[in-house]
């Protein structure tokens, strides 16, 4: 019982990183008002582009990892460009950059025969002594690197929202377009900015999927990730913090899958494969059935800014 | 300090149109539809496939014998499109296409495998059976969403996964066919088929066809759509006034779950003839897209719907002869979304030079 707790509790960090690092990404570019349907696209950029690398340059995971940050982000301009510069509908433009990834990713990896090579990954990082503790050792001072690195984002990325004057910037242009205008913030740079350093945590968190956790890369291997991470930001309520713990939430549901496997019990495998989406919708109704209460739901999120159209 | 204007170099500015003549918007979306092409035609060129094959390739498919795979591919794209546009037309983004399908061919299927009702009405049986799967699967959402304000962009996105893995359930466990080691449902009897009569075309095409006509009269015609269109414009004026609004939106999206439902069944009833693992992918971009064009206009979905199945079979043409993946179908549908949604910024606004 306990191994199954350890070996459970100590993989539960790695499914957990995507989702937390996507959300993040999303939580920057929604608090800046633009509705962000994009993860699922970009970390499937992300992940082909760390593969991709890591292939190409014979092992270097943590290049690999920037090189998916920089992909994700420059794909993520397009999508900047098409709800930004041309006001596109924030939904259209937001799929049509998904299926665009999804279709381009897939294109891409199997013409360059990237499709199940294996991949180094990255080493654990020993946190010692700590990690010689029984079995929290094991779950907290053994992950790999990045593990800790998101952490140390998250608290980068509330500094940033919230303690800096770009951070306010952006969380202005996102309340009120209208007024930062006025106020002399430019809506379009500060949203641009917004959504190409958001992407470049998707990004990462793509990256992760196949470079560190997977280990090789297939087409549209995040599987719907992305859209769990869309719904976590609303269950977040737009703030990083509680997005971390819904992220953990859901890794600890997608770390239980293959462990419950493992154990021996035997229950049918595909309707075990259902429940990462269904425990994020039943995580939707939790959310709707509290009171609205305290949200920090960006003012004019989903609302594009034209100045000239102004009342 | 000197003011911005006098830089030298001026700025840009946006104007905002009132209106824009008919020709001119029909120019505008017409040139962003060939520049999209083009991208695409790039891109595939950077792949492998020189334009010059890809244009013979797409007069391969255009000519007779393959003339009826593209009319057999349209059936479901086109209830698909109208699936996609009915739900859309009252603001419910309907993302749950391939689910809806899945669950359409499920029910058809069960319809099949355990034998209910006489041959002779076993089809419209199967075909009711399907459109009331796809309407229930979209109903739950309606339901998330009226009673627990639940998003249903994600909701019908997360459903499509579900709705994915139980019929791999299904296909790896008790309806996988025992003669072959396939994840496949035993085929459907020759009564239980939709079949071709004549000049190519498939009973699954009628029915299609069916479907625009219906819609298309619901739309124009008749009172719910008249509602349809006073919910979309002012849901708190329609209210007032005493339009149901709640009822007409639930009676929209149950419909348009049903198209879905429908699509599923005519593409598992004349394609392969069994349920498959895949026989739904790729359908909730294509409905999306097919809504996005033809503006929600039912009988366009019909001409748009037709296009997107050559686009289908060059798809696999390509698949099957070149390795070029099925998914970047997907991809060029993505890129005409892009830039045709892009042409309705130049049709709003102008863009001026300042100096």
């Amino acid at each position: 019982m306990i191994d199954f707790l350890v070996n459970w509790l100590a993989n539960a960090p790695v499914t957990a990183v995507p989702y937390a690092l996507a959300a993040l990404g999303l939580i920057i570019a929604e608090r800046s008002g633009v509705l962000n349907l994009t993860a699922e696209g970009l970390m499937l950029v992300g992940a082909l582009a760390g593969a991709g690398a890591c292939l190409a340059l014979g092992g270097y995971p943590a290049v690999a990892l920037v090189a998916a940050m920089v992909a994700a982000s420059a794909v993520s301009l397009l999508f900047a460009v098409l709800v930004v510069v041309l006001r596109i509908n924030q939904v259209i433009a937001g799929l049509s950059v998904v299926f665009f990834c999804q279709g381009f990713t897939g294109l891409v990896g199997t013409l360059a025969k990237w499709q199940n090579k294996q991949l180094t990954g990255l080493a654990p990082l020993k946190i010692w002594p700590l990690s010689e503790i029984p079995g929290i050792g094991r779950i907290l001072f053994q992950q790999d690197p990045i593990v800790y690195l998101t952490i140390l984002i998250f608290f980068a990325v509330n500094f940033l929202l919230f303690r800096t004057m770009l951070g306010l910037r952006i969380r202005s242009v996102g309340e009120n377009p209208g007024a930062a205008d006025a106020a002399g913030v430019s809506v379009t740079l500060h949203r641009i900015f917004a959504i190409v350093a958001g992407s470049s945590l998707i990004g990462l968190a793509g990256g992760y999927i196949s470079v560190v956790s997977v280990k090789l890369w297939v087409t549209g291997m995040t599987g719907g990730r992305g859209w769990i991470a869309v719904a976590l930001v609303v269950f977040a309520r737009w703030a990083p913090w509680p997005a971390l713990a819904g992220a953990l939430l859901f890794g600890c549901i997608e770390a239980l899958i293959p462990q419950i496997a493992a154990a021996g019990i035997r229950v049918p495998q595909y309707l075990m494969l259902m429940t990462p989406y269904l425990a994020t919708i039943a995580v939707m109704i939790w959310v709707g059935t509290k009171d609205s209460g305290i949200t920090q739901e960006p003012g004019a999120l989903g609302q594009p800014h034209v100045r000239e159209e102004r009342r | 300090m000197t003011p911005v204007t006098s830089r030298g170099f001026g700025r840009l500015t946006l104007d905002v149109r009132q209106n824009l003549p008919a020709w001119k918007q029909a120019v505008f979306v017409g040139s962003s539809l060939i520049l999209g092409l083009a991208i695409s035609v790039a891109i595939l060129a950077v792949a492998g496939i020189p334009p010059l094959t890809l244009a013979s390739e797409l007069a391969g498919v255009l000519t007779a014998e393959n003339l009826r795979g593209v009319l057999i591919q349209a059936a479901p794209l086109i209830l698909v499109g109208l699936g996609a546009s009915l739900a859309f037309r009252i603001g419910f983004w309907n993302l749950g296409i391939e689910g809806q399908m899945v669950f359409g061919g499920i029910f058809a299927a069960a319809i099949s495998i355990y034998d209910i009702g006489p041959p002779a009405t076993r089809l419209i049986l199967m075909g009711m059976a399907a459109a009331l799967g796809g309407a229930l699967w979209v109903l739950l959402v309606v339901f998330l969403k009226l009673r627990f304000r639940v998003n249903e962009i994600i909701a019908t996105l997360l459903l499509n996964y579900v709705a994915m893995y139980f019929l791999f359930h299904l296909l790896y466990g008790a309806w996988q066919d025992s003669k072959t080691a396939f994840p496949q449902s035993t085929p459907f009897r020759p009564f239980e088929r939709l079949t071709d009569i004549g000049y190519g075309v498939n009973t699954g095409l009628l029915i299609a066809l069916g479907g625009v006509l219906a819609a298309g009269w619901m739309i124009h015609l008749s009172r719910i759509g008249f509602y349809t269109r006073f919910i979309s414009a002012n849901p708190r004026m329609a209210k007032v006034v005493g339009v149901p609004v709640q009822t007409a939106t639930i009676w929209i999206i149950a419909i348009s779950g049903a198209c879905s439902g429908l699509g599923g069944f005519v593409n598992v009833a004349s394609q392969e003839g069994r349920l498959t693992q895949s026989f739904a992918n790729g359908y909730v971009f294509s409905g999306v897209l097919i809504a996005f064009l033809s503006r929600n206009d039912p009988i366009v979905v019909a001409i748009v719907g037709f296009l997107i199945a050559v686009l289908f079979i060059t798809g696999q043409t390509l698949q099957v002869f070149y390795q070029i993946p099925f998914t970047m179908v997907q991809m060029i549908e993505a890129i005409i979304v892009m830039t045709v949604a892009s042409s309705e910024f130049l049709i709003r606004h102008r863009i001026r030079w300042i100096r």
